[in-house]
């Protein structure tokens, strides 16, 4: 028995000695890695890739980048085939979903060997990736919700600067809105309304995550606050039923007053909206600082045939280095302290405003919410927006929706418990 | 030596078995494995095990569910008013007249486009703002004040089913010209020498021969709600609220949005069922066979 | 031929080609002018065309070598869709054990959507070998039930005398087909071909799935580069859109002479 091993070991030694040389180096270290639209950075990730080889010779690196909706189609068959992507860069809350069902390699080893890496990135941020106590993506780019206000409207409407408070912003709603235009429009998608309802002090759920919490007199007052806003007109209706087009459209027509949405707003709304400049368009933080991130980080599939190799890779994307590329390609935010702090200060000069407003992502990032590491999120949003909806477009009293809410929220949790 | 018949028989068998090679590889196994995945708890990175009838309960406690079955069943009542049109398309194209050959490629030019584009351009034309359909109303004073078409609660779904209906017209078109081409000349040229109006040749010699055409038509209408799935999800991403969510969205949404692969199969087969049985009915009001006529 | 009056049949006709041109002209115009669409009045005649947009396309995306993907790809299914389905639909003519089964289950097969079969299919076309290939890209559309029953009732219109005497003269049943009833069935085959082709070349969901190599990527996939939010790319969206278009619009001019019937058809059936 022994010797038949011990031939065997010799004989395959024996092949992989004899195979030639590029047979030898297709057989090594293969990574792909999937990202979530951002085809438009090719030539930067062509750059990374040649230096990632070059630093760890005999690697070849497949990329593949699917549209946000497909990306999960793609991804999840891939898993059920066996062959997910080693690397796979994920927005929002579906990372939760896979971490939680084992699918996710846990990072937390290797940042411990690596205390480095950890210390680059803003640690709110960090924390945001982390799932019953372990971490498992790094910070790629990051955007979080700010207010977006249109200078000339609160001019006309006597209005000095942002509002300070929640009653404030509905009275400077109520104040722009006449005609055609309205005061206030919020982003709905992936609980980027949420800051509305925070910071009024209303939770979502228990702190132990087990029961709907928001059922209370005040949830019902700012909802019908907000009711009677979108009825006057004050809060445009789109806030609760556009998507992305429709509302940062709207705002960029030059009709809205503030607009509650993230970074990337900035950029669609600059190249609808030939209004807008310095002296236009102001950029602040919400009353009380509270935002809503919408992130997008990498993560390690466990099917990885690789992953420490996974792991210097992703390290390597995110280093200051090519961090600072990417801010500089994208103008986005990475959530590395060096890059960013560097891109920030080199934008002032070039374009303030795009500072301006992506200067609010690096501040308050102690105060976000509508973040909740739960693996049914989606369910989660699917069972309590709904409702949200119904109050505040008037079809609904507060008070019944609210009930409604909660009991499907309860319903939900009861079967996840 | 076999028998003439059996060998005509294994003949038989022999050409269908490409078709049913391929339909048994990428629609009955699937479905089975729905089927069987209905009755399972299971995710990609979880083993199996039994749920019974668990996901059957669940979607009969779902508000949802609901809401997409309902506006399913109304995209299907609405695919007779396209087949009714495009009916009446098909006739006009097909009688003798100069440049036919124009019009039917106009009314056809819809269908091959990319849904992805049909879906931007409605959503364009029926946006509140800036649509077109609101700006000829305003030129025109027939409202006061837009109508927020995809926004509204009540007009989401017609939009929606306008859409699909102004896309398929031309499928639905080249379906019934196939059909109308085995409509002999002769016998309305007969008919109408004997002193037939025109609309009784219509429903005494058209109408019966197309009928293998009609249901085909009719059934594919009935699909209709599977094939526009990229209509809603651009268009409307199944909202507002949930006012045009459909079972295929639905479907969709729980198995690769929500990773609830054991729910989307449940709502499968539940939809599967229910298409059966209207194609089922529809088969045997149109005289069974899938409406075949009987020649000579 | 019967006398009546035309100009109500072109009145109508008309009305319906302008209803069906309007969203039509709306992306050509934006494909040549890039203007965008949510700009407010609408403005029906575009200003400043240029073609640039179609360069742009052919440029951000392998353009040649995604079209060349699609066209084997569809070629492959149109081919066997010919076939497998003429074949079929001769064999419903008859009556014979187990038809009724057998419609049945092609009737039953239409009603599956497309997304609940992702998973399996990927599977099953994983356990043939044939991921990330042509083949595999074709395969699960090399039949439709739809056009089986097309020829079905294309071949039943065909008078049974013609058969008989057909099969009185010994004729293989396959000469019958090839002789017979495809010459009579020309429009069957002509919606065949068309609807083949359109839904291997417009379909999107399954060469998502199931091509990972960048170059066995098909067009419609191209898509997804000029749907990004960041870039106000629409111009170049519908430009990519009207060249995805135009090849089943070609196949569509070529092949509708089939759908005139005229007195030779007539004549022949009669």
């Amino acid at each position: 028995m022994r010797r038949r091993s011990v031939v065997k070991a010799a004989l395959a030694g024996a092949t992989v000695l004899a195979a030639p040389a590029y047979l030898r180096a297709q057989s090594s270290k293969k990574l792909s890695i999937l990202t979530w639209n951002i085809a438009d950075q090719q030539e930067l990730f062509k750059q990374e890739f040649a230096d990632f080889k070059a630093a760890n010779p005999g690697v070849e690196i497949e990329w593949l980048d699917k549209k946000g909706p497909d990306l999960p189609a793609f991804y999840q068959t891939q898993i059920v085939a066996g062959t997910p992507p080693d690397i796979v860069d994920l927005q929002g809350a579906i990372w939760v979903d896979y971490a939680a069902n084992g699918g996710l390699v846990d990072l937390t080893p290797y940042l411990q060997k690596e205390p480095d890496v950890a210390k680059r990135f803003n640690a709110d941020y960090l924390k945001g990736w982390v799932y019953q106590g372990k971490t498992y993506l790094l910070p790629f780019y990051v955007a979080k919700t700010l207010l977006y206000y249109n200078k000339t409207m609160f001019q006309e409407a006597g209005l000095a600067g942002p509002p300070q408070s929640f009653d404030e912003l509905l009275g400077f709603s109520e104040k722009m809105a006449k005609a055609e235009k309205t005061g206030f429009l919020t982003l709905n998608f992936d609980w980027l309304y949420w800051p509305l309802f925070k910071m009024n002090g209303i939770e979502l759920l228990s702190p132990d995550g087990k029961k709907a919490a928001f059922n209370t007199p005040q949830t019902a007052d700012v909802l019908a606050k907000l009711a009677k806003a979108t009825a006057s007109g004050g809060v445009n209706k789109i806030s609760w039923t556009g998507r992305w087009v429709e509302p940062n459209g709207a705002f960029a027509a030059g009709t809205v007053g503030m607009l509650h949405a993230h970074s990337s707003s900035y950029f669609f709304v600059k190249g609808q909206g030939p209004w807008i400049n310095g002296q236009t368009l102001g950029a602040a933080q919400l009353p009380g600082y509270w935002s809503t991130p919408t992130n997008h980080g990498f993560a390690i599939s466990k099917g990885s045939k690789n992953p420490d190799l996974a792991w210097k890779f992703i390290t390597h994307v995110t280093s200051d280095k090519w961090a600072s590329a990417f801010f500089k390609n994208r103008s986005v935010l990475t959530a590395n302290l060096a890059a960013d702090n560097a891109g920030l200060a080199e934008m002032e000069k070039t374009d303030p405003l795009a500072a301006a407003v992506l200067r609010t992502q690096i501040e308050h990032t102690d105060k976000l919410t509508g973040n909740w590491p739960l693996p049914y999120d989606a369910e989660l949003k699917d069972a309590f927006w709904p409702e949200i909806q119904n109050a505040a477009l008037g079809r609904k009293e507060p008070q019944k929706a609210l009930a409604d809410a909660e009991r499907t929220v309860n319903r939900l949790l009861a079967r996840k418990a | 030596m076999l028998r003439p018949r059996t060998r005509q028989a294994l003949l038989l068998w022999c050409f269908l078995a490409p078709s049913l090679a391929i339909f048994l590889l990428y629609r009955v196994i699937p479905v089975i494995w729905n089927l069987v995945l209905s009755f399972q708890y299971w995710s990609p990175l979880k083993a199996a095990e039994f749920a019974g009838w668990d996901h059957y309960e669940d979607l009969w406690f779902d508000d949802v569910f609901w809401q997409a079955l309902w506006n399913t069943l109304i995209v299907i009542a609405s695919a007779p008013i396209g087949i009714a049109l495009a009916l009446g398309l098909a006739l006009l194209v097909n009688a003798d007249i100069r440049g036919r050959n124009v019009y039917r490629t106009i009314i056809f030019l819809s269908y091959p486009l990319m849904t992805v584009a049909v879906a931007i351009i409605w959503r364009w034309m029926f946006d509140e703002r800036v649509g077109l359909i609101n700006y000829a109303a305003r030129t025109f004073d027939l409202v006061d004040k837009p109508i927020p078409f995809l926004n509204s609660f009540t007009w989401a779904l017609p939009s929606v089913i306008v859409a699909n209906i102004w896309q398929m017209l031309g499928f639905y078109m080249i379906i019934l010209l196939a059909g109308l081409q085995n409509v002999p000349r002769e016998l309305h040229e007969a008919a109408a020498i004997d002193g037939a109006g025109a609309w009784h040749r219509f429903t005494r010699i058209t109408l019966p021969l197309i009928r293998p055409s009609l249901f085909l038509a009719f059934v594919v209408g009935m699909l209709n709600s599977i094939t526009s799935f990229d209509l809603v999800y651009v268009m409307t991403g199944g909202g507002p609220g949930r006012a045009t969510e459909i079972l295929v969205t639905y479907i969709y949404k729980l198995g690769f949005v929500q990773t609830k692969f054991d729910d989307a199969a449940a709502v499968t087969i539940v939809f599967f069922v229910l298409l059966i049985s209207i194609a089922w009915a529809a088969n045997r009001f149109t005289g069974g066979n899938a409406g075949a006529v009987e020649t000579e | 031929m019967g006398r009546y009056p035309r100009w109500p049949i072109h009145f109508a006709l008309i009305g319906a080609g302008i209803v069906m041109l309007v969203p039509f002209y709306w992306v050509l115009k934006t494909s040549v002018s890039g203007e965008n669409i949510y700009a407010y009045p609408p403005s029906i005649v575009p200003r400043h065309i240029h073609p640039f947009f179609y360069i742009d396309v052919w440029y951000s995306i392998p353009f040649a070598r995604y079209f060349l993907n699609s066209v084997a790809v569809s070629m492959i299914a149109v081919v066997c869709n010919v076939a497998f389905n003429a074949l079929a639909g001769y064999a419903l003519t008859h009556g014979f054990r187990g038809k009724n089964a057998v419609m049945l289950l092609f009737l039953s097969c239409m009603m599956v959507p497309f997304q609940a079969t992702i998973i399996p299919a990927y599977l099953i076309t994983g356990k043939l070998g044939l991921l990330d290939s042509w083949l595999g890209l074709a395969l699960p559309q090399c039949s439709t039930i739809i056009c089986i029953f097309v020829f079905k009732s294309s071949f039943d219109a065909v008078p049974r005398s013609l058969i008989d005497a057909a099969r009185i003269d010994g004729l293989p049943e396959w000469r019958i087909i090839w002789h017979i009833m495809l010459p009579l069935s020309r429009s069957a085959i002509a919606t065949n071909v068309i609807l083949a082709f359109i839904w291997s070349w417009n379909n999107f969901l399954w060469p998502l799935i199931m091509t990972r190599s960048a170059d066995m990527q098909t067009l419609p996939l191209g898509l997804a580069r000029f749907l990004s939010y960041q870039e106000d790319t629409t111009g170049a969206l519908y430009a990519f859109c009207i060249m995805v278009l135009a090849p089943g619009l070609v196949l569509f001019l070529m092949a509708q002479r089939e759908f005139i019937q005229g007195l030779t058809s007539g004549a022949t059936k009669g």
